[in-house]
């Protein structure tokens, strides 16, 4: 994955456990300021390895720790550097998802190489999202529940995310929201 | 070719169309219009809710006039500003519209991508700049980051050189102190081979600890190498052959010496370094094969070309020169070429011109270059000739006519502050025949010299009030003649030290010590 994920991780350790915890994780991993540059892509056995090491750290599993690190993500992204684009991607949980391809689309074209995902919202209705994640990668379902989780928060709403159906390449995440100031 | 699309296609191409009727009332709009102007409906007259106004299409009434052509629009409200192109249709007008993207109309109108065709190019470098933004703060971020590292790095680096040094200073006195005395132990007339014994594990140990010390020395970038007059030409000499290896097959070197028995205090080590270095230079400036020349000449003049606003003094200087016939470097490259980390090869750490020219610097010469590109470059290292003062001086005036001439010409002024070390080093040099006056302090030393002329100053360099190397000073001051060894476990950056002094490193091996000091006699 690219450095800009790993900067989001390490805020999180950082944000969580404060700055000493992150110092730790670099030293027992052997990673520094190298492994954080923002456009370079890393080999996703190194990612896993620094939210595993994470995940242990914060007392969760490396499943959880990824749901929590997709919240996260959000919400480090709407507020760092990101946010102009985030802001542009859309202004409702519907619109945002349906959009996101054009924003990986401008994020594929900033970072060659990385390898982005697709996301298809399949059905939308009041209170219920459908979404197809297509993904080259495997065992980021949580990171992406996340994610979704994160976006629900950003736009105001409460609701959850689940699984509704996972094949090889393919995950279905079904979305129940309602207004968080209903 | 006619293209039928639904609404939602259309709107999904241009989410701000507009299509009119003949009488420029609304048929149709796309769903951005609708998230934007809520209460527009069909039906509901054009001029009612917009106003034209790009310059060659004045109202929408000029639509009819000039088909097909660019226009602008804005809503009545002034929540919003389109663009695009008019197109006549058989039964109205249909508005290709997009809304316009200066950065502060995107901030004002909450514009997301859902208000922009998909395949819209505009806004999808919009997207592109913003995120391009983005990682060019976090660039920036990153680079603080990596300068806040490397200034930590360079700290803990600094501190941990400090404390190797200091310990290998208090350890390198103190293996001193057991060589030294060791050493008398096994000078001592004695029948008993068990104290012979003895003596010899002792020093083998001491030799062992000194070992040790080497590596803190190494932490603490202290170089171990002694001082001493040295002729270049033998140094060159006496490694042609490993020389010749280093410049490898497809480059020609020839060696022309000419400074003879001229000699510069320099280290061996640290000389030979430097031509290597130089070589190694010169034969990548060379891939394809070529020729170096290395020469050493005697030459009268300034042998620096710093100007640091210190005078300088012309005076003889060996010239060490190495040419080769390689593609040279350009101004841009010639004015870092002795920056450190500069290198303008990709493999290259830029370390080697840095250190030969730290090097030249300390051993008060220097080291320049001269290149042409395409014809080659020329690389000038000069060291100044060890005056006579240095080696065999022979001033009358500075001699004391109290003493007799022999106690003069083996008079030495030793200053050590371990006296367990003085005792020994007094013991070693008086059985070599020299007259040796032993002092504890540098305030000690001052007094005798007051008193009367030394060949010699043998002074250790750490000591409490005042340090070897100002005393050093101050004695050439006052004897001009005196010819200077300095003596340490650790040489601190705050000794200043000058070039010509003879330099040697704790702990003491009596024969190189002896070795030295018989030279300048």
């Amino acid at each position: 994955m690219y450095g800009m994920i790993h900067r989001g991780i390490r805020n999180m350790v950082q944000d969580k456990l404060g700055e000493d915890a992150w110092f730790a994780l670099e030293k027992k991993i052997g990673i520094g300021p190298t492994e954080l540059l923002t456009g370079m892509v890393y080999d996703d056995t190194l990612t896993l390895e620094i939210v595993s090491e994470a995940a242990a750290r914060l007392n969760l599993t490396v499943d959880e720790c990824l749901f929590e690190f997709g919240r996260y993500w959000i919400d480090y992204a709407s507020r760092g550097s990101l946010s102009s684009a985030m802001e542009l991607t859309g202004h409702d949980l519907a619109s945002f998802i349906s959009n996101l391809d054009r924003l990986h689309l401008s994020v594929g074209m900033a970072m060659p190489g990385s390898r982005l995902p697709n996301f298809n919202l399949a059905l939308s209705e009041p209170g219920f999202l459908k979404v197809e994640y297509h993904s080259q990668r495997t065992g980021l379902e949580n990171f992406v529940s996340g994610l979704l989780y994160g976006l629900i928060e950003r736009f105001g709403l409460i609701g959850d995310v689940s699984i509704a159906d996972s094949t090889a390449g393919k995950v279905v995440f079904e979305i129940r929201y309602k207004d968080g100031h209903a | 070719m006619l293209v039928q699309l639904t609404d939602i296609q259309l709107g999904k191409l241009f989410p701000a169309y507009l299509l009119l009727d003949t009488n420029f009332q609304l048929a149709g709009f796309g769903p951005s219009i609708r998230k934007l102007l809520p209460g527009l409906q069909i039906g509901h007259a054009f001029d009612e809710y917009f106003d034209v106004i790009s310059n060659d299409v004045a109202t929408v009434f000029d639509i009819p006039e000039r088909p097909n052509h660019p226009i602008e629009i804005a809503s009545k409200c002034g929540n919003m500003r389109l663009h695009g192109l008019a197109a006549q249709q058989p039964d109205g007008y249909f508005l290709a519209l997009r809304h316009v993207t200066t950065s502060q109309y995107l901030a004002s109108q909450q514009l997301e991508l859902t208000d922009f065709g998909y395949a819209d190019p505009e806004i999808q470098a919009i997207m592109l700049i913003a995120v391009q933004r983005a990682m060019l703060e976090e660039a920036q971020d990153t680079a603080l980051e990596l300068a806040f590292e490397r200034q930590r790095y360079s700290a803990l680096l600094e501190r941990t050189s400090r404390v190797s040094g200091y310990l290998a200073h208090d350890f390198n006195n103190l293996l001193s102190i057991i060589s030294l005395n060791t050493e008398r132990l096994a000078r001592a007339p004695s029948t008993d081979g068990k104290i012979t014994n003895l003596a010899q594990i002792i020093g083998d140990t001491a030799a062992r600890g000194s070992e040790i010390s080497q590596s803190l020395m190494a932490l603490s970038h202290q170089s171990s190498e002694t001082l001493s007059a040295l002729s270049i030409d033998d140094i060159i000499n006496e490694n042609s052959a490993f020389l010749k290896t280093v410049v490898g097959s497809k480059v020609g070197l020839s060696i022309t010496l000419h400074s003879g028995s001229c000699k510069a205090v320099v280290s061996y080590n640290g000389l030979l370094n430097c031509v290597i270095n130089l070589l190694i230079n010169a034969r990548e400036a060379m891939p394809d094969g070529g020729h170096i020349s290395l020469a050493t000449t005697v030459r009268d003049g300034l042998a620096t070309k710093i100007d640091d606003g210190a005078k300088l003094s012309p005076c003889k200087y060996i010239a060490i020169e190495i040419a080769d016939t390689g593609s040279g470097m350009n101004e841009a490259l010639l004015s870092r070429a002795f920056e450190p980390l500069f290198s303008s090869k990709p493999n290259g750490t830029g370390l080697g011109l840095a250190s030969v020219r730290e090097y030249a610097i300390d051993m008060g010469g220097d080291v320049w270059l001269e290149s042409t590109p395409g014809e080659g470059t020329r690389v000038f290292l000069h060291f100044p000739i060890a005056t006579d003062a240095m080696i065999r001086p022979d001033d009358p005036s500075v001699q004391d006519q109290s003493f007799d001439a022999d106690q003069n010409e083996r008079s030495i002024l030793l200053v050590e502050d371990e006296p367990y070390a003085l005792e020994a080093l007094v013991e070693m040099l008086e059985m070599e025949g020299y007259f040796v006056t032993p002092c504890l302090s540098a305030a000690q030393a001052l007094e005798a010299l007051e008193t009367r002329s030394y060949r010699v100053l043998l002074t250790d360099i750490v000591m409490p009030q005042q340090d070897g190397a100002e005393l050093a000073s101050k004695a050439c001051i006052a004897q001009p003649g005196i010819r200077v060894i300095l003596m340490s476990g650790y040489v601190p950056e705050t000794a200043a030290l000058q070039s010509g002094w003879m330099f040697i490193r704790k702990p003491l091996a009596s024969s190189e010590l002896l070795g030295l000091v018989d030279k300048l006699m």
